[in-house]
């Protein structure tokens, strides 16, 4: 099913520039499966090498964090906005 | 109970008349103490606006000197001091907007040594710096010394921004456990952009102090400046966090693991002293 992904501008690079892009995928790890695909090489920016979500970049599906859900399990719906908030330092 | 002089109440008396904000919130300003670590185009900013509110009180800290390519948003600075440490500039220049309060400079970065009385003598901090490793350390000290920290960070054109009290609300390494490598000149900042968030984050600041609204507790605003989206996010209280967890208010009330998977957590406003 088609999900909104907010996409930061330091993966922007992989995305063609778009901010924004609809992808498919019933659960988060099957959505950064489906980003990889369209998008070769993002994947590995946002997982570690054993497919685990990184520590300094958060996922929120809504409004909440996908650690109050079920993490990479978490079930997605049509419609649903996931948006990926890295850890910044500008200042 | 209040002592506010009639400069003073000349001087404020457009925010005074904001309803709900009165003598009382301007008697909080003059009587609070504001640690603003990183006096960049975010730091020096955001102690612009808290200079012109009214605070007692801010304490500046900042290491290195001015450059030419940070001209573009560093508005308390002059072209004629390049090459000069920027935090005696930032001090000169809100000492001369506003005399009745009192600027601290201090030409250093936040250090494992100075972070412990930096914070103790705050009532509130704001996290500007420019690498995680200050950001970190200045977490940690407000969470040990239970201080509401003001969290802004920006790259490119987007930001985000929270309030994290300890004992209430995430802390940044809920948040982010982990930070990324950061180059801290490796991505591109217009001054507007830097400046909006330091709006923000002043404005968070004084809903602390003053009672006034609701600050952005348990909330992380995020927004995309390139497009004006924004929008506000519930951040992840970790109950396991290694820096906050068991992290008291300053009244002593314990953390409440109740908070960690709840609704809407009401935000509750440290009361300062």
């Amino acid at each position: 099913m088609a999900v909104k992904v907010l996409i930061p501008t330091p993966l922007q690079k992989f995305t063609r520039d778009q901010s924004s892009i609809e992808c498919e995928g019933n659960s988060i790890t099957e959505l950064l499966d489906s980003l990889e695909q369209s998008f070769p090489g993002i994947k590995a920016r946002l997982c570690d090498e054993q497919g685990q979500l990184r520590r300094f970049i958060n996922f929120y599906v809504n409004s909440e964090d996908i650690r109050f859900l079920d993490g990479q399990n978490t079930a997605l719906q049509a419609g649903d906005e996931v948006s990926i908030v890295p850890a910044v330092a500008g200042g | 109970m209040f002592h506010l002089t009639p400069v003073e109440l000349e001087r404020y008396r457009r925010q005074i008349m904001l309803p709900g904000f009165g003598e009382e919130a301007q008697q909080k300003l003059k009587d609070a103490t504001v640690l603003v670590t990183g006096v960049g185009g975010l730091g020096g900013t955001a102690a612009l606006y808290l200079a012109v509110a009214g605070v007692g009180r801010l304490v500046l800290v900042r290491g290195g000197d001015l450059r030419l390519d940070d001209m573009n948003r560093q508005v308390l600075m002059t072209h004629d001091w390049v090459g000069k440490p920027r935090v005696y500039k930032a001090q000169e220049t809100l000492e001369a907007i506003n005399p009745d309060i009192w600027v601290d400079a201090v030409f250093d970065y936040v250090t494992p040594e100075n972070v412990d009385e930096l914070v103790r003598s705050a009532d509130v901090a704001l996290d500007c710096a420019h690498n995680f490793d200050e950001r970190n350390l200045l977490n940690a000290a407000c969470v040990r010394w239970g201080k509401p920290m003001i969290e802004a960070a920006m790259n490119d054109m987007e930001a985000y921004l929270t309030t994290i009290i300890p004992g209430e609300t995430p802390c940044l390494s809920c948040l982010f456990p982990e930070k990324p490598d950061w180059d801290r000149r490796g991505f591109g900042v217009l001054g507007a952009v830097s400046g909006t968030l330091a709006c923000l984050t002043a404005l968070e600041a004084i809903k602390v102090i003053t009672g006034f609204g609701e600050p952005l507790a348990s909330q992380l605003l995020t927004m995309d400046l390139a497009r004006a989206d924004f929008a506000k996010r519930r951040p992840y209280h970790d109950p396991e966090c290694p820096v906050c967890k068991g992290a008291r208010r300053k009244d002593g009330n314990a953390y409440s693991s109740q908070n960690v998977q709840g609704e809407a957590i009401a935000p509750q406003i440290l009361q300062l002293t």
